[in-house]
Protein backbone atom coordinates (compact mmCIF):
# COMPACT_ATOMS: atom_id res chain seq x y z
CA UNK A 1 0.00 0.00 0.00
CA UNK A 2 2.94 2.13 0.71
CA UNK A 3 4.64 1.65 -2.89
CA UNK A 4 1.55 2.50 -4.17
CA UNK A 5 0.53 5.50 -2.39
CA UNK A 6 4.29 6.86 -3.27
CA UNK A 7 3.93 5.68 -6.78
CA UNK A 8 0.44 8.36 -7.04
CA UNK A 9 2.06 10.75 -5.09
CA UNK A 10 4.80 10.77 -8.07
CA UNK A 11 2.98 10.90 -10.82
CA UNK A 12 0.51 13.01 -9.59
CA UNK A 13 3.08 15.82 -8.84
CA UNK A 14 1.85 15.99 -5.33
CA UNK A 15 3.36 16.68 -1.90
CA UNK A 16 1.26 15.27 0.87
CA UNK A 17 2.11 15.91 4.29
CA UNK A 18 2.70 12.82 7.25
CA UNK A 19 -0.87 13.66 8.07
CA UNK A 20 -2.01 13.90 4.53
CA UNK A 21 -0.38 10.55 4.15
CA UNK A 22 -2.17 8.82 6.83
CA UNK A 23 -5.12 9.60 6.02
CA UNK A 24 -5.21 8.99 2.34
CA UNK A 25 -4.35 5.52 3.19
CA UNK A 26 -6.27 5.07 5.78
CA UNK A 27 -9.13 5.67 2.89
CA UNK A 28 -7.40 3.74 0.49
CA UNK A 29 -7.06 1.11 3.25
CA UNK A 30 -10.83 0.87 3.55
CA UNK A 31 -11.45 0.97 0.05
CA UNK A 32 -9.31 -2.00 -0.82
CA UNK A 33 -11.51 -3.92 2.41
CA UNK A 34 -14.20 -3.08 0.23
CA UNK A 35 -12.83 -4.52 -3.35
CA UNK A 36 -13.46 -8.45 -2.92
CA UNK A 37 -16.83 -8.08 -2.92
CA UNK A 38 -16.24 -6.76 -6.30
CA UNK A 39 -14.76 -10.21 -7.71
CA UNK A 40 -17.37 -11.74 -6.92
CA UNK A 41 -19.26 -10.43 -9.55
CA UNK A 42 -19.53 -12.47 -12.61
CA UNK A 43 -17.86 -10.10 -15.45
CA UNK A 44 -17.14 -13.07 -17.69
CA UNK A 45 -18.70 -11.70 -20.29
CA UNK A 46 -19.75 -7.77 -19.79
CA UNK A 47 -17.78 -5.79 -21.61
CA UNK A 48 -16.33 -2.40 -19.91
CA UNK A 49 -18.44 0.29 -20.38
CA UNK A 50 -16.54 3.33 -21.06
CA UNK A 51 -19.39 5.64 -22.45
CA UNK A 52 -22.39 6.50 -20.56
CA UNK A 53 -24.33 7.38 -24.02
CA UNK A 54 -24.64 4.95 -26.85
CA UNK A 55 -23.16 7.07 -29.21
CA UNK A 56 -20.77 6.68 -31.56
CA UNK A 57 -19.50 8.97 -35.07
CA UNK A 58 -19.76 12.40 -33.35
CA UNK A 59 -17.73 13.80 -35.98
CA UNK A 60 -17.15 17.45 -37.11
CA UNK A 61 -16.04 18.84 -40.51
CA UNK A 62 -12.84 20.52 -40.97
CA UNK A 63 -13.50 23.86 -40.64
CA UNK A 64 -11.80 26.20 -38.86
CA UNK A 65 -12.77 29.33 -37.15
CA UNK A 66 -11.71 31.82 -34.28
CA UNK A 67 -14.43 32.83 -31.75
CA UNK A 68 -12.37 33.47 -29.10
CA UNK A 69 -9.24 36.51 -28.26
CA UNK A 70 -6.07 35.73 -27.07
CA UNK A 71 -7.15 38.17 -24.42
CA UNK A 72 -10.38 36.42 -23.58
CA UNK A 73 -8.67 33.42 -22.96
CA UNK A 74 -6.04 35.04 -20.33
CA UNK A 75 -8.10 37.17 -18.07
CA UNK A 76 -8.05 34.52 -15.70
CA UNK A 77 -4.60 33.60 -15.99
CA UNK A 78 -2.23 34.31 -13.00
CA UNK A 79 0.87 35.31 -15.20
CA UNK A 80 0.40 36.21 -18.69
CA UNK A 81 2.42 38.59 -20.78
CA UNK A 82 3.28 39.29 -24.39
CA UNK A 83 0.69 37.01 -25.40
CA UNK A 84 2.05 33.91 -23.24
CA UNK A 85 0.50 32.18 -20.56
CA UNK A 86 3.55 31.74 -18.39
CA UNK A 87 4.29 29.28 -15.93
CA UNK A 88 7.54 28.33 -12.97
CA UNK A 89 10.56 27.41 -14.93
CA UNK A 90 10.71 24.24 -16.01
CA UNK A 91 13.23 21.68 -17.42
CA UNK A 92 13.00 18.44 -18.75
CA UNK B 1 32.21 -10.62 -31.12
CA UNK B 2 29.96 -9.10 -33.99
CA UNK B 3 27.45 -6.93 -32.85
CA UNK B 4 24.54 -5.91 -34.43
CA UNK B 5 22.30 -2.77 -33.77
CA UNK B 6 18.02 -3.06 -33.95
CA UNK B 7 15.83 -0.23 -34.44
CA UNK B 8 12.55 0.69 -34.45
CA UNK B 9 11.10 4.23 -34.96
CA UNK B 10 7.87 6.55 -33.84
CA UNK B 11 7.41 8.88 -36.65
CA UNK B 12 5.01 11.69 -35.54
CA UNK B 13 2.73 13.45 -38.68
CA UNK B 14 0.73 16.20 -38.53
CA UNK B 15 -1.87 16.36 -41.14
CA UNK B 16 -3.32 18.59 -43.66
CA UNK B 17 -5.96 19.89 -41.85
CA UNK B 18 -7.02 23.07 -41.81
CA UNK B 19 -8.61 22.80 -37.98
CA UNK B 20 -7.14 21.27 -34.80
CA UNK B 21 -8.80 17.71 -34.22
CA UNK B 22 -11.01 18.43 -31.27
CA UNK B 23 -12.08 22.27 -31.53
CA UNK B 24 -12.31 24.57 -34.64
CA UNK B 25 -9.11 26.46 -34.18
CA UNK B 26 -6.98 26.99 -37.37
CA UNK B 27 -4.35 24.02 -37.50
CA UNK B 28 -1.95 26.48 -39.42
CA UNK B 29 1.54 26.37 -38.31
CA UNK B 30 3.10 30.22 -37.73
CA UNK B 31 0.65 32.64 -36.14
CA UNK B 32 1.52 34.69 -33.43
CA UNK B 33 1.56 33.36 -30.35
CA UNK B 34 -1.49 31.62 -28.67
CA UNK B 35 -3.41 33.04 -31.88
CA UNK B 36 -5.53 29.67 -32.24
CA UNK B 37 -6.66 29.07 -29.36
CA UNK B 38 -10.12 28.48 -27.54
CA UNK B 39 -11.02 27.13 -24.12
CA UNK B 40 -10.93 23.65 -25.36
CA UNK B 41 -7.57 23.38 -26.55
CA UNK B 42 -6.47 25.68 -23.47
CA UNK B 43 -7.41 22.72 -21.34
CA UNK B 44 -10.65 24.76 -20.07
CA UNK B 45 -12.52 22.68 -17.71
CA UNK B 46 -16.35 21.41 -18.98
CA UNK B 47 -15.01 21.30 -22.58
CA UNK B 48 -16.35 18.90 -25.01
CA UNK B 49 -13.64 18.03 -27.70
CA UNK B 50 -15.28 16.88 -31.31
CA UNK B 51 -13.26 14.61 -33.05
CA UNK B 52 -12.66 16.42 -37.11
CA UNK B 53 -13.87 13.65 -39.34
CA UNK B 54 -10.86 14.53 -41.80
CA UNK B 55 -8.67 13.50 -39.21
CA UNK B 56 -10.11 9.84 -39.08
CA UNK B 57 -10.09 10.74 -43.37
CA UNK B 58 -6.21 10.90 -43.23
CA UNK B 59 -5.29 8.53 -40.50
CA UNK B 60 -6.92 5.60 -42.74
CA UNK B 61 -5.08 7.13 -46.25
CA UNK B 62 -2.34 7.03 -43.91
CA UNK B 63 -2.82 3.07 -43.06
CA UNK B 64 -3.79 2.33 -46.83
CA UNK B 65 -1.06 3.49 -48.06
CA UNK B 66 1.37 1.61 -45.75
CA UNK B 67 -0.51 -1.58 -46.34
CA UNK B 68 -2.01 -1.43 -42.98
CA UNK B 69 -5.69 -3.54 -41.48
CA UNK B 70 -7.96 -0.17 -40.75
CA UNK B 71 -9.75 -1.35 -37.48
CA UNK B 72 -13.43 -0.62 -38.06
CA UNK B 73 -13.86 0.63 -34.82
CA UNK B 74 -11.15 3.10 -33.03
CA UNK B 75 -11.61 4.84 -29.50
CA UNK B 76 -9.56 7.52 -28.22
CA UNK B 77 -8.04 7.18 -24.79
CA UNK B 78 -6.55 9.69 -22.13
CA UNK B 79 -2.65 9.56 -21.54
CA UNK B 80 -1.73 11.19 -18.15
CA UNK B 81 1.10 13.53 -17.55
CA UNK B 82 1.95 16.64 -16.36
CA UNK B 83 3.66 19.28 -18.14
CA UNK B 84 2.20 22.67 -19.06
CA UNK B 85 2.22 21.96 -22.89
CA UNK B 86 -0.67 20.39 -22.81
CA UNK B 87 -2.70 22.23 -20.21
CA UNK B 88 -5.39 19.51 -19.56
CA UNK B 89 -2.69 17.52 -18.10
CA UNK B 90 -3.16 14.51 -20.17
CA UNK B 91 -3.07 13.80 -24.01
CA UNK B 92 -5.90 12.76 -26.06
CA UNK B 93 -4.53 9.39 -28.07
CA UNK B 94 -5.43 6.08 -28.86
CA UNK B 95 -3.85 3.21 -27.03
CA UNK B 96 -6.46 0.54 -27.21
CA UNK B 97 -7.85 0.40 -30.68
CA UNK B 98 -5.70 2.90 -32.87
CA UNK B 99 -6.98 3.67 -36.17
CA UNK B 100 -4.13 1.32 -38.39
CA UNK B 101 -2.57 -1.81 -37.17
CA UNK B 102 -0.20 -4.50 -39.23
CA UNK B 103 1.13 -2.52 -42.26
CA UNK B 104 4.27 -2.96 -44.55
CA UNK B 105 6.74 0.18 -46.02
CA UNK B 106 9.15 -1.54 -48.32
CA UNK B 107 12.36 0.00 -48.98
CA UNK B 108 15.70 -0.51 -50.87
CA UNK B 109 19.15 0.21 -49.63
CA UNK B 110 22.59 -0.27 -50.80
CA UNK B 111 22.22 -4.00 -49.09
CA UNK B 112 18.75 -4.78 -51.06
CA UNK B 113 15.17 -5.15 -50.45
CA UNK B 114 13.49 -5.25 -47.13
CA UNK B 115 10.24 -4.90 -45.59
CA UNK B 116 9.75 -3.01 -42.46
CA UNK B 117 7.00 -3.79 -40.09
CA UNK B 118 4.52 -1.29 -39.51
CA UNK B 119 2.80 -1.90 -35.52
CA UNK B 120 -0.01 0.57 -35.90
CA UNK B 121 -0.95 4.50 -36.71
CA UNK B 122 -2.95 6.21 -33.78
CA UNK B 123 -4.36 9.48 -33.88
CA UNK B 124 -3.61 12.05 -31.65
CA UNK B 125 -3.18 15.33 -30.42
CA UNK B 126 0.24 17.29 -30.65
CA UNK B 127 1.48 19.16 -27.68
CA UNK B 128 1.77 22.89 -27.02
CA UNK B 129 5.18 25.17 -27.67
CA UNK B 130 7.41 26.12 -24.56
CA UNK B 131 9.88 28.93 -24.20
CA UNK B 132 12.48 28.78 -21.02
CA UNK B 133 13.26 31.93 -20.73
CA UNK B 134 16.57 32.13 -18.56
CA UNK B 135 16.79 36.03 -17.84
CA UNK B 136 13.15 35.84 -15.73
CA UNK B 137 13.82 32.21 -15.10
CA UNK B 138 10.31 31.47 -16.52
CA UNK B 139 8.56 29.27 -19.00
CA UNK B 140 6.21 31.13 -22.03
CA UNK B 141 3.84 28.70 -23.05
CA UNK B 142 2.14 28.76 -26.62
CA UNK B 143 -0.75 26.56 -27.25
CA UNK B 144 -1.04 27.22 -31.23
CA UNK B 145 0.25 23.77 -31.78
CA UNK B 146 -1.65 22.25 -28.89
CA UNK B 147 -4.34 19.54 -30.34
CA UNK B 148 -3.05 20.14 -34.27
CA UNK B 149 -3.88 16.62 -35.32
CA UNK B 150 -1.17 14.22 -35.57
CA UNK B 151 -0.69 10.39 -36.18
CA UNK B 152 2.11 8.24 -35.06
CA UNK B 153 3.42 5.91 -37.14
CA UNK B 154 5.04 2.92 -34.99
CA UNK B 155 7.31 0.67 -36.97
CA UNK B 156 8.49 -3.03 -35.67
CA UNK B 157 12.29 -2.94 -34.71
CA UNK B 158 13.30 -4.20 -38.14
CA UNK B 159 15.61 -1.60 -38.95
CA UNK B 160 19.20 -2.59 -38.64
CA UNK B 161 21.47 0.67 -39.83
CA UNK B 162 21.28 4.51 -40.52
CA UNK B 163 20.87 4.01 -43.96
CA UNK B 164 17.51 1.56 -43.50
CA UNK B 165 16.23 4.42 -41.10
CA UNK B 166 16.51 7.15 -43.73
CA UNK B 167 15.50 4.63 -46.80
CA UNK B 168 12.30 3.64 -44.45
CA UNK B 169 11.86 7.91 -43.55
CA UNK B 170 12.27 8.98 -47.04
CA UNK B 171 9.80 6.12 -48.29
CA UNK B 172 7.41 7.06 -45.54
CA UNK B 173 7.93 10.67 -46.30
CA UNK B 174 6.81 10.17 -50.19
CA UNK B 175 3.74 7.84 -49.74
CA UNK B 176 2.29 10.63 -46.69
CA UNK B 177 3.13 13.41 -49.03
CA UNK B 178 1.83 11.82 -52.04
CA UNK B 179 -1.58 10.98 -50.41
CA UNK B 180 -1.63 14.64 -49.09
CA UNK B 181 -1.93 13.16 -45.45
CA UNK B 182 0.75 15.66 -44.87
CA UNK B 183 3.26 18.24 -45.63
CA UNK B 184 6.31 16.48 -43.73
CA UNK B 185 8.05 19.07 -43.61
CA UNK B 186 10.91 18.28 -40.87
CA UNK B 187 12.10 21.65 -40.56
CA UNK B 188 8.80 23.14 -39.65
CA UNK B 189 8.50 19.44 -37.19
CA UNK B 190 5.24 18.29 -39.01
CA UNK B 191 7.60 15.10 -39.42
CA UNK B 192 9.44 14.27 -36.48
CA UNK B 193 10.83 10.46 -35.23
CA UNK B 194 11.75 9.20 -32.03
CA UNK B 195 14.33 6.26 -32.52
CA UNK B 196 14.45 3.25 -30.56
CA UNK B 197 17.80 1.86 -30.58
CA UNK B 198 19.73 -1.15 -29.01
CA UNK B 199 22.37 -3.56 -29.60
CA UNK B 200 23.25 -7.17 -29.33
CA UNK B 201 25.03 -10.04 -30.22
CA UNK B 202 24.60 -10.84 -34.10
CA UNK B 203 22.24 -13.17 -34.81
CA UNK B 204 20.72 -13.25 -31.54
CA UNK B 205 17.01 -13.31 -30.78
CA UNK B 206 17.15 -11.20 -27.37
CA UNK B 207 16.56 -7.81 -28.15
CA UNK B 208 19.47 -5.46 -25.89
CA UNK B 209 19.02 -2.46 -23.40
CA UNK B 210 16.93 -0.37 -25.12
CA UNK B 211 17.46 3.46 -25.17
CA UNK B 212 14.89 6.37 -27.20
CA UNK B 213 16.24 9.57 -28.61
CA UNK B 214 12.99 11.47 -29.21
CA UNK B 215 12.56 14.45 -31.64
CA UNK B 216 14.38 13.96 -34.40
CA UNK B 217 13.73 16.54 -37.00
CA UNK B 218 16.24 16.04 -40.05
CA UNK B 219 17.53 12.92 -40.89
CA UNK B 220 21.31 13.83 -41.21
CA UNK B 221 21.10 14.69 -37.22
CA UNK B 222 19.10 10.95 -37.41
CA UNK B 223 22.09 9.71 -39.45
CA UNK B 224 24.56 10.82 -36.92
CA UNK B 225 22.70 10.08 -33.41
CA UNK B 226 22.22 6.11 -34.93
CA UNK B 227 25.99 6.13 -35.30
CA UNK B 228 26.86 7.44 -32.03
CA UNK B 229 24.15 5.41 -29.63
CA UNK B 230 25.16 2.37 -31.60
CA UNK B 231 29.21 3.48 -30.86
CA UNK B 232 28.03 4.45 -27.59
CA UNK B 233 26.44 0.86 -26.69
CA UNK B 234 28.94 -1.45 -28.20
CA UNK B 235 31.47 0.50 -26.01
CA UNK B 236 29.46 -0.26 -22.80
CA UNK B 237 28.81 -4.17 -23.45
CA UNK B 238 32.42 -4.61 -24.65
CA UNK B 239 34.40 -2.64 -22.49
CA UNK B 240 32.50 -2.08 -19.77
CA UNK B 241 32.56 1.75 -20.14
CA UNK B 242 29.25 2.16 -18.18
CA UNK B 243 25.96 0.33 -17.76
CA UNK B 244 23.23 0.59 -20.03
CA UNK B 245 19.70 1.65 -19.05
CA UNK B 246 16.64 2.08 -20.73
CA UNK B 247 15.81 5.59 -20.57
CA UNK B 248 14.82 8.53 -22.53
CA UNK B 249 17.88 10.27 -24.16
CA UNK B 250 18.15 13.56 -26.04
CA UNK B 251 20.54 14.15 -29.09
CA UNK B 252 22.71 16.98 -29.06
CA UNK B 253 23.15 17.70 -32.37
CA UNK B 254 25.78 20.22 -32.42
CA UNK B 255 27.96 18.60 -29.66
CA UNK B 256 27.59 15.77 -31.45
CA UNK B 257 26.75 13.54 -28.12
CA UNK B 258 23.36 12.36 -26.64
CA UNK B 259 22.57 13.04 -23.21
CA UNK B 260 20.19 10.79 -20.63
CA UNK B 261 16.43 12.87 -20.16
CA UNK B 262 14.47 10.61 -17.89
CA UNK B 263 15.52 7.32 -16.56
CA UNK B 264 13.09 3.88 -16.12
CA UNK B 265 11.56 5.03 -12.64
CA UNK B 266 9.20 7.49 -14.26
CA UNK B 267 9.01 6.26 -17.75
CA UNK B 268 5.57 4.99 -19.16
CA UNK B 269 3.80 5.63 -15.96
CA UNK B 270 1.22 7.46 -18.32
CA UNK B 271 -1.98 5.68 -16.58
CA UNK B 272 -3.95 5.27 -19.66
CA UNK B 273 -7.73 5.29 -19.76
CA UNK B 274 -10.30 5.20 -22.43
CA UNK B 275 -11.57 9.15 -23.14
CA UNK B 276 -15.21 8.89 -21.95
CA UNK B 277 -16.06 12.13 -23.58
CA UNK B 278 -14.98 11.22 -27.11
CA UNK B 279 -17.13 8.98 -28.91
CA UNK B 280 -16.38 5.78 -30.29
CA UNK B 281 -15.58 6.41 -34.25
CA UNK B 282 -16.85 3.48 -36.20
CA UNK B 283 -15.96 3.08 -39.93
CA UNK B 284 -18.81 1.51 -42.01
CA UNK B 285 -18.28 0.47 -45.87
CA UNK B 286 -19.32 3.11 -47.16
CA UNK B 287 -16.43 5.27 -45.58
CA UNK B 288 -14.05 2.71 -45.80
CA UNK B 289 -14.51 2.69 -49.73
CA UNK B 290 -14.74 6.58 -50.10
CA UNK B 291 -11.31 6.71 -48.53
CA UNK B 292 -9.63 3.52 -50.67
CA UNK B 293 -11.29 5.46 -54.24
CA UNK B 294 -9.31 8.51 -53.19
CA UNK B 295 -5.69 6.52 -53.03
CA UNK B 296 -3.22 7.94 -55.63
CA UNK B 297 -1.01 5.92 -57.51
CA UNK B 298 2.13 5.13 -56.07
CA UNK B 299 5.18 6.93 -57.04
CA UNK B 300 7.36 4.29 -58.10
CA UNK B 301 4.42 3.24 -60.24
CA UNK B 302 4.02 6.80 -61.98
CA UNK B 303 7.31 7.09 -62.49
CA UNK B 304 7.25 3.53 -64.21
CA UNK B 305 4.15 4.55 -65.91
CA UNK B 306 5.92 7.83 -67.30
CA UNK B 307 8.78 6.05 -68.96
CA UNK B 308 7.27 3.14 -70.39
CA UNK B 309 3.86 5.12 -71.96
CA UNK B 310 5.00 8.51 -72.22
CA UNK B 311 8.41 8.04 -72.89
CA UNK B 312 9.54 10.83 -70.20
CA UNK B 313 13.30 9.89 -69.31
CA UNK B 314 14.73 8.74 -65.75
CA UNK B 315 15.45 12.31 -64.58
CA UNK B 316 12.42 14.00 -65.80
CA UNK B 317 9.99 10.93 -64.39
CA UNK B 318 11.80 11.11 -61.36
CA UNK B 319 11.47 14.61 -60.41
CA UNK B 320 8.00 14.91 -61.59
CA UNK B 321 7.28 12.01 -59.05
CA UNK B 322 8.89 14.16 -56.25
CA UNK B 323 5.67 16.36 -55.70
CA UNK B 324 2.13 15.26 -56.07
CA UNK B 325 1.07 18.43 -57.26
CA UNK B 326 3.59 18.49 -60.09
CA UNK B 327 2.33 15.34 -61.09
CA UNK B 328 -1.34 16.61 -60.77
CA UNK B 329 -0.38 19.38 -62.70
CA UNK B 330 1.55 17.31 -65.21
CA UNK B 331 -1.23 14.85 -65.76
CA UNK B 332 -3.89 17.38 -66.47
CA UNK B 333 -1.70 19.31 -69.18
CA UNK B 334 -0.34 16.04 -71.20
CA UNK B 335 -4.41 14.76 -71.30
CA UNK B 336 -5.01 18.47 -72.86
CA UNK B 337 -1.66 18.69 -74.97
CA UNK B 338 -0.66 14.81 -75.31
CA UNK B 339 2.93 16.51 -75.57
CA UNK B 340 4.68 14.55 -72.36
CA UNK B 341 8.40 16.21 -72.65
CA UNK B 342 7.21 19.26 -73.61
CA UNK B 343 4.75 19.62 -69.89
CA UNK B 344 7.56 18.14 -68.17
CA UNK B 345 9.98 20.47 -69.22
CA UNK B 346 7.90 23.59 -68.86
CA UNK B 347 6.80 22.07 -65.26
CA UNK B 348 10.64 21.06 -64.28
CA UNK B 349 12.45 24.35 -65.43
CA UNK B 350 9.92 27.14 -65.88
CA UNK B 351 6.91 26.56 -63.11
CA UNK B 352 10.11 25.83 -60.78
CA UNK B 353 11.87 29.36 -61.65
CA UNK B 354 8.08 30.87 -61.07
CA UNK B 355 7.90 28.78 -57.84
CA UNK B 356 11.60 29.89 -56.38
CA UNK B 357 10.88 33.54 -57.26
CA UNK B 358 7.93 33.28 -54.83
CA UNK B 359 9.42 31.33 -52.35
CA UNK B 360 7.28 28.03 -52.59
CA UNK B 361 7.83 24.82 -52.70
CA UNK B 362 7.03 22.30 -55.69
CA UNK B 363 3.77 20.87 -53.52
CA UNK B 364 2.66 24.25 -53.56
CA UNK B 365 2.02 24.19 -57.48
CA UNK B 366 -1.65 25.03 -58.07
CA UNK B 367 -2.07 26.07 -61.61
CA UNK B 368 -4.27 24.83 -64.37
CA UNK B 369 -2.82 22.17 -65.62
CA UNK B 370 -5.41 22.18 -68.86
CA UNK B 371 -4.33 26.25 -68.94
CA UNK B 372 -0.48 25.25 -69.16
CA UNK B 373 -1.14 22.19 -71.59
CA UNK B 374 -3.20 24.79 -73.81
CA UNK B 375 -0.15 26.90 -74.12
CA UNK B 376 2.25 24.32 -74.32
CA UNK B 377 0.13 23.48 -77.60
CA UNK B 378 0.26 27.31 -78.81
CA UNK B 379 3.99 27.29 -78.14
CA UNK B 380 4.43 24.01 -80.07
CA UNK B 381 2.23 24.67 -83.04
CA UNK B 382 3.90 28.20 -83.79
CA UNK B 383 1.21 30.40 -82.21
CA UNK B 384 2.72 31.70 -79.58
CA UNK B 385 6.49 32.43 -78.84
CA UNK B 386 8.19 30.96 -76.43
CA UNK B 387 9.11 34.21 -75.10
CA UNK B 388 5.94 35.38 -74.77
CA UNK B 389 4.53 32.50 -73.32
CA UNK B 390 6.46 32.70 -70.25
CA UNK B 391 4.28 36.17 -70.19
CA UNK B 392 1.31 33.84 -70.29
CA UNK B 393 2.51 31.20 -67.76
CA UNK B 394 3.21 33.66 -65.62
CA UNK B 395 -0.67 34.83 -65.79
CA UNK B 396 -1.50 31.05 -64.95
CA UNK B 397 0.48 31.33 -61.87
CA UNK B 398 -2.06 34.23 -61.20
CA UNK B 399 -5.29 31.98 -62.00
CA UNK B 400 -5.86 32.72 -65.52
CA UNK B 401 -7.15 29.68 -66.95
CA UNK B 402 -7.62 30.77 -71.38
CA UNK B 403 -3.99 30.89 -72.85
CA UNK B 404 -5.08 32.08 -76.34
CA UNK B 405 -7.09 35.01 -74.80
CA UNK B 406 -4.53 36.40 -73.32
CA UNK B 407 -1.87 35.67 -76.28
CA UNK B 408 -4.79 37.59 -78.09
CA UNK B 409 -5.28 40.18 -75.82
CA UNK B 410 -1.51 41.02 -75.75
CA UNK B 411 -0.90 40.65 -79.10
CA UNK B 412 1.24 37.44 -78.31
CA UNK B 413 0.29 35.89 -81.75
CA UNK B 414 2.85 35.00 -84.03
CA UNK B 415 2.01 36.64 -87.32
CA UNK B 416 1.62 34.71 -90.69
CA UNK B 417 1.82 38.25 -92.25
CA UNK B 418 5.71 37.56 -94.18
CA UNK B 419 4.46 40.81 -96.24
CA UNK B 420 5.02 42.71 -92.47
CA UNK B 421 7.54 40.56 -91.56
CA UNK B 422 9.47 41.96 -95.01
CA UNK B 423 8.52 45.14 -94.24
CA UNK B 424 9.86 45.06 -90.59
CA UNK B 425 13.18 43.23 -91.35
CA UNK B 426 13.83 46.07 -94.66
CA UNK B 427 13.04 48.51 -91.88
CA UNK B 428 16.04 47.30 -89.63
CA UNK B 429 18.67 46.80 -92.05
CA UNK B 430 17.92 49.93 -93.71
CA UNK B 431 18.29 51.84 -90.70
CA UNK B 432 21.52 49.88 -89.00
CA UNK B 433 23.87 49.35 -92.26
CA UNK B 434 26.91 48.99 -89.92
CA UNK B 435 25.95 45.78 -88.54
CA UNK B 436 25.29 44.87 -92.19
CA UNK B 437 28.57 45.81 -92.95
CA UNK B 438 29.96 43.50 -90.05
CA UNK B 439 28.08 40.63 -90.79
CA UNK B 440 29.46 40.41 -94.61
CA UNK B 441 33.17 41.20 -93.03
CA UNK B 442 32.52 37.69 -90.42
CA UNK B 443 30.61 38.76 -87.48
CA UNK B 444 28.36 36.29 -86.34
CA UNK B 445 27.58 38.45 -83.51
CA UNK B 446 25.92 41.15 -85.67
CA UNK B 447 23.36 39.03 -87.01
CA UNK B 448 22.24 38.06 -83.38
CA UNK B 449 21.65 41.93 -82.98
CA UNK B 450 19.56 42.33 -85.72
CA UNK B 451 17.46 39.55 -85.77
CA UNK B 452 17.16 40.58 -81.72
CA UNK B 453 15.77 44.13 -83.21
CA UNK B 454 13.71 42.61 -86.08
CA UNK B 455 12.35 40.16 -83.22
CA UNK B 456 11.45 43.25 -80.49
CA UNK B 457 10.31 45.13 -82.95
CA UNK B 458 7.35 42.16 -84.32
CA UNK B 459 7.20 41.67 -80.20
CA UNK B 460 8.34 38.13 -80.64
CA UNK B 461 5.08 37.08 -82.75
CA UNK B 462 7.25 35.48 -85.98
CA UNK B 463 8.17 32.59 -86.21
CA UNK B 464 11.85 32.27 -85.65
CA UNK B 465 12.65 30.18 -88.88
CA UNK B 466 10.91 32.39 -91.05
CA UNK B 467 12.55 35.78 -89.81
CA UNK B 468 15.91 34.13 -89.70
CA UNK B 469 15.04 33.50 -93.64
CA UNK B 470 13.84 36.67 -94.82
CA UNK B 471 17.23 38.68 -92.81
CA UNK B 472 19.27 36.59 -94.30
CA UNK B 473 18.08 37.63 -98.03
CA UNK B 474 17.94 41.17 -96.84
CA UNK B 475 21.08 41.58 -95.54
CA UNK B 476 22.39 40.31 -98.99
CA UNK B 477 20.36 42.77 -101.07
CA UNK B 478 21.79 45.35 -98.74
Amino acid sequence: MQDLLDTLEKVNQLALTQDEKASVQAYFERVAQDLPSFAEVDTQNVTPMVYVMPLSNVLREDESSQPFTRDDLQKGAPEAEDGYWEVPRLIE
Amino acid sequence: MEYEVVIGLEVHVELATNSKIFCSCSAKYGAEQNEHVCPACCGMPGMLPIVNKKVVDLGMTAGMMLNCHINRTTTFDKKNYYYPDLPGAYQTTQLFAPICVNGRVDIETSKGKKSVRIKQIHMEEDAGKLVHDDWRDLTMVDYNRTSVPLVEIVSQPDLSSAEEVVAYLERLRSLLRFAKVSDCRWEQGSMRCDVNLSVREKGSDKLGVRTEMKNMNSLAAITRAIEYETARHIDAIVNKTEELVQETRRWDDEKGKSFAMRTKETAGDYRYFPDPNVMPVVIDDVWYDRIKATLPEFPEIKKQRYMEELGLGDFDASSLVESRAFCDVFEEAYAECGLAKDVANWILKDCANLLNKKQMTADMLAIDGRALGKLIKLVADEKVGRANAKFILAEIFEGATDPEKIAEEKGFIVSNDTGLIEKVVAEIVAADPKSVADYKGGKEKAFMALFGKCMRELRGNCNPQVLRELLLKEIEKA
